[in-house]
């Protein structure tokens, strides 16, 4: 599965996928969220004194971690859902937001 | 007494402060026809706070910029006018009231539910072949009946709160029990005071009660767009909770799961730089 880390800049590896934008001090966006980390753009962020890059890292998850995501993710949800009703329409997007939040980063 | 009329909440909107006349301009550009661009950009250029930040929403990642622009011009060149408008009307609004005091309103989750519903709005707009730029503003505005009430009748909208989390219902049932009215109404109210044209002024209004609207109408949008901001938790709110989703709006916009996993990834991918842009 990936996972979402935030890795000091001498720990970035051309190649891997920014996951959330790199903003300078004014908020101005350096590197937008779902670039490829490449060589140039390391050594750019290093002379604007960027510490560290929240990366996409692929890790093998074991599998009582996996369930346990997936309760935790599941009471989260069916608290949200209280007053949703039991219709097509709420089950249709409740399943959605948890095939979501499975598959995606933590 | 707790209960507001109609007739209290509008004589108090008629005392606000009035808009930044680059945003009045702006609302007035939606029923003409002849809109004098370079007009509203120089009036927007001339407020400095209003351009600084929606400079910075420009060239965030928002829109995937592969130059920055740098003045509103250049913005209107390369995002589009619509686009610009959009922007500033949702910056210069939710500026426009100060809630100072009002135990129980979260101004920071207010605000973060906005921006989520805006960018879900802006994601399921092109279902109903919607304006995404208009969808978004029509999002990050459709709850400010909730700042008027907190803003201005702010003793007796923290009631409402607190009945709000006594009795663990939808916000629009405490007030309606509490108040005798609700947000969506005074946004409605607060939509005529300022003209908002009709587009938006059914997303405030109309967005608990899409079945009523036109099929065609941005009310449909901003309801479901209300529902993904809510099961993503984007407020930050303990509470969180999802009132039942309109099935006729839902058919409209035609939604399965397919659509909606698709639309939730989108909307997270731009959450946290948007807040940040927009309330810097």
């Amino acid at each position: 599965m990936k996972t979402i880390q935030h890795l000091a800049l001498e720990a970035l590896q051309p190649g891997m996928k920014v996951a959330e934008a790199v903003l300078d001090k004014s908020g101005n966006v350096l590197v937008p969220a779902g670039a490829e980390i490449t060589d140039s753009m390391l050594t750019g962020l290093g002379r604007r004194e960027v510490a560290g890059v929240k990366v996409e890292v692929e890790v093998a998850e074991d599998p009582v971690a996996t369930e346990a995501r997936r309760i935790a993710t599941t009471a989260s949800l069916d608290r949200i859902f209280r007053q949703a009703g039991d219709t097509q329409e709420a089950r249709t997007l409740y399943q959605a937001v948890l095939d979501y939040r499975l598959e995606s980063c933590q | 007494m707790t209960a507001l009329s109609h007739e209290q909440v509008s004589a108090r909107l008629k005392q606000l402060p009035s808009l930044p006349s680059a945003v009045s301009e702006l609302l007035a550009s939606f029923s003409n026809e002849e809109v004098d661009v370079e007009q509203i950009a120089r009036l927007i250029g001339r407020d400095q706070g209003l351009t600084a930040r929606v400079l910075r929403v420009a060239n965030s990642s928002f829109y995937g910029l592969q130059c920055k622009v740098g003045t509103i011009n250049e913005a209107v060149v390369v995002l589009g006018f619509r686009a610009v408008r959009s922007m500033v009307m949702a910056v210069g609004m939710n500026g426009a009231f100060r809630v100072d005091h009002c135990p129980g309103f979260d101004t920071q989750a207010y605000f973060r539910h906005g921006v989520g519903v805006g960018l879900a709005a802006r994601t399921l707009a092109p279902l109903t072949a919607q304006n995404p730029e208009l969808a978004f503003t029509g999002g990050l505005l459709h709850d400010i009946g909730q700042l008027v009430l907190a803003s201005n009748f702010s003793t007796q909208y923290a009631v409402a709160l607190a009945y709000r989390k006594k009795h663990d219902c939808p916000l629009v049932v405490a007030e309606r029990d509490v108040l005798g009215l609700d947000h969506a109404e005074v946004g409605g109210l607060l939509a005529e005071a300022w003209r908002f044209p009709d587009s938006l002024h059914q997303a405030v209004s109309e967005h608990h009660a899409p079945a009523a609207a036109l099929a065609n109408s941005l009310a449909n949008v901003v309801h479901l767009a209300d529902s993904f901001a809510h099961v993503l938790g984007l407020a930050g709110f303990t509470d969180e909770l999802m009132m039942p989703i309109d099935r006729t709006a839902w058919e409209r916009l035609g939604l399965d799961g397919v659509k909606c996993r698709k639309a939730l990834a989108e909307i997270e991918r731009c959450f946290e730089e948007t807040c940040q842009v927009l309330t810097n």
